[in-house]
């Protein structure tokens, strides 16, 4: 028989969790989405629907996309690198990694401009990064440069490098040791570290917004367009496509979750 | 011959791990490479898989010069410590591993698996994947795995370390049969020398990456012709001696030379006789044998079956360490404290280093 008196303190505790979790998580989700459906289900229709909202979404989703295929190949190359070689300055590398985590993604996105801007100091770049989509990639990829890197690492340093040897010693080369004994190994923690990337990806607002200049219809991300929405009094606008975003990081979570449970079955 | 090394070498920076190491072994034996941990011993088993470069000296195999050629092209099997079964892959997927890469058909890969599932007894656990068996089994399936592409060499890195004792005894056993009714050649490392003298037909002992000697598990442990070896392979007393015409001289002490020891004579040399040599009289008592000196009973304790005494010898106060039968041990009334005369049965000499 499990214990299911609890004592005060322990009732205080679970209080307090569910208050925290209440006010912090739940709230601001019951009023987004009472906010959305006010004037019932027409207004959230027309306003998903339209074209330029659409837009920003499409453009979202292709920087999250590109971002997180691009983050998943470099970061399984960078986990390599820093679990199985060794050489100089890797500490300092290591710690780079975590450095999107800790920098606010305004200061990168203003340092962007400063560098590639029409007067920076690398302003004959050949590809236009101020102002372009191109730019907004480049930043995404940063901000969500630690996720697959920061998720692989652990497995490949808790592995170690006898499998791989043994597939050496019975005849497998490296790249195919590679795709029969460690990518297998690492699958799972590769699709989580990559469903993080997509996570912080659709989220992020402040460096798209500053490298991007949040252009209507050329730079604009849905972020944002909410963020416009709200500045013109486009309630409806804002309050359909932050459901939106928010359905679609619910859906992310609820994969993530998953996935977690397989991650702990092997 | 199977595997020739000559003068192999590995450094790391300006140290040696293994510095000129030599070794011939023949078609069939089990040689087992003993030493203790961070000697080298494993790095020159790396070394003939071709997972650690050499920085000096030519490795063959079955004839063969493998000194440059990648672990894929060497034919050897390798047995890790923690055993390093691929952990996605069923027990026949990890088995059958090799046979794949080199594209051997389905139907035989499948005829081979079943073979070597038999071989080690775990015909119902093909489709079971590691994480799902004991130490025992997973070394047993790794084992296999090495087996499978028939090499020329099976290597194995400490491979009970990670064992409990009781299934370390009996893996032993298995492996023991598996490499003789195979006839295949084996190179075991450990650092257990109980698990080299069951298994091996030879021994190889490392110190400080060098090979000092090789014999029979017998030969080292009665004849060691390192002071290394005579401390590494169980107990031994140690004295310093000379040897002069056909007279052992231990201080004022004096023994009879033992045969075959000519080529040490006029040379300090050290004598070495094991615990279980050593004979124990009372002090009133004739002594058979010859007499070494007299002592103290310093401790008495309990080995199994048999006791384990220290003596301090008079007047130097050096240890002696004896094993005694418990029945002796109780004619004599042995308790700490009494005096004793002690006795050596036989006695090796060794040269000084």
């Amino acid at each position: 028989m499990k214990e299911r008196n609890l004592s005060f303190g322990g009732i205080l505790l679970l209080a307090i969790v569910l208050i925290y979790a209440g006010v912090l998580l739940l709230a601001p989700v019951l009023a987004l989405v009472s906010n959305t459906f006010q004037n019932g289900f027409e207004p959230f229709w027309n306003a998903i629907t339209d074209g330029e909202a659409l837009g920003t979404l499409w453009l979202s989703i292709r920087l999250a996309v590109l971002a997180s295929t691009f983050n998943a190949i470099l970061g399984v190359m960078v986990a390599w690198v820093l679990v199985r070689h060794t050489f100089w300055g890797k500490g300092f590398l290591n710690a780079l990694v975590d450095l999107p985590l800790v920098i606010s993604p305004v200061i990168v996105g203003y340092v962007m401009i400063v560098l590639f801007g029409r007067l920076g100091w690398l302003k004959d770049f050949p590809i236009k990064l101020a102002f372009s989509w191109e730019g907004m990639l480049v930043l995404t990829v940063f901000v969500s440069l630690p996720f697959v890197i920061r998720e692989i690492q652990p497995v490949l340093s808790g592995m170690g490098k006898e499998q791989e040897e043994a597939a050496f010693t019975l005849g497998a080369t490296p790249w195919g040791t590679f795709w029969r004994v460690v990518f297998p190994a690492i699958r799972h923690a590769l699709t989580y570290g990559i469903v993080l990337t997509l996570a912080r990806s659709l989220g992020e607002f402040g460096a798209v917004a500053v490298i991007g200049g949040g252009t209507q219809g050329s730079t604009e991300s849905a972020t944002i367009y909410i963020y416009r929405s709200l500045n013109d009094r486009n309630y409806a606008g804002a309050y359909s496509m932050a459901l939106l975003l928010g359905i679609i990081s619910v859906v992310i979570l609820i994969i993530m979750n998953n996935l977690r449970i397989h991650k702990r079955g092997g | 011959m199977s595997i020739y090394l000559h003068n192999i070498t590995k450094k790391y920076g300006a140290t040696a791990v293994v510095d000129d190491v030599s070794l011939e072994i023949e078609q069939g034996e089990l040689f087992v490479l003993l030493g203790p941990s961070g000697s080298g011993k494993s790095t020159i088993l790396r070394m003939i898989a071709g997972l650690a470069p050499l920085d000096g000296g030519q490795i063959s195999l079955n004839g063969r010069d493998v000194t440059h050629l990648p672990p894929q092209k060497r034919h050897t099997g390798f047995v890790f410590q923690n055993y390093s079964l691929f952990q996605h892959m069923t027990v026949a997927q990890n088995i059958g591993f090799g046979l794949e890469i080199q594209k051997v058909p389905r139907a035989q890969r499948k005829e081979r698996v079943e073979e070597l599932l038999t071989l080690i007894e775990m015909q119902e656990y093909g489709n079971r994947l590691p994480a799902q068996l004991s130490g025992g089994q997973q070394q047993r399936v790794a084992v296999a795995r090495a087996l499978a592409q028939k090499p020329d060499v099976l290597l194995l890195d400490e491979p009970f370390g990670a064992l409990d004792v009781k299934i370390r005894g009996q893996l032993r056993q298995n492996l023991r049969e598996i490499q003789q009714r195979l006839n295949v050649t084996a190179i075991l490392v450990t650092h257990d020398q109980e698990e080299a003298f069951e298994l091996a037909d030879k021994i190889g002992i490392i110190d400080k990456g060098r090979l000092l000697e090789i014999g029979t598990p017998d030969q080292l442990y009665r004849h060691p012709a390192h002071r290394f070896t005579a401390t590494f392979l169980g107990n031994a007393n140690l004295f310093n001696a000379q040897r002069n015409g056909s007279t052992i001289y231990i201080g004022e002490k004096r023994l009879p030379a033992p045969p075959n020891t000519e080529f040490l004579a006029g040379k300090p040399v050290q004598m070495m006789f094991r615990p279980e040599e050593v004979v124990i009289a009372s002090a009133s008592h004739p002594l058979d044998g010859n007499v070494f000196g007299e002592g103290i009973i310093e401790s008495i304790a309990f080995a199994g079956a048999l006791e384990r005494i220290a003596i301090k010898l008079d007047p130097s106060g050096e240890l002696i360490q004896a094993l005694i039968s418990p029945e002796i041990s109780r004619q004599l009334g042995l308790r700490p404290g009494d005096a004793v005369k002690i006795g050596v049965k036989n006695f090796h000499l060794l040269p000084l280093e």
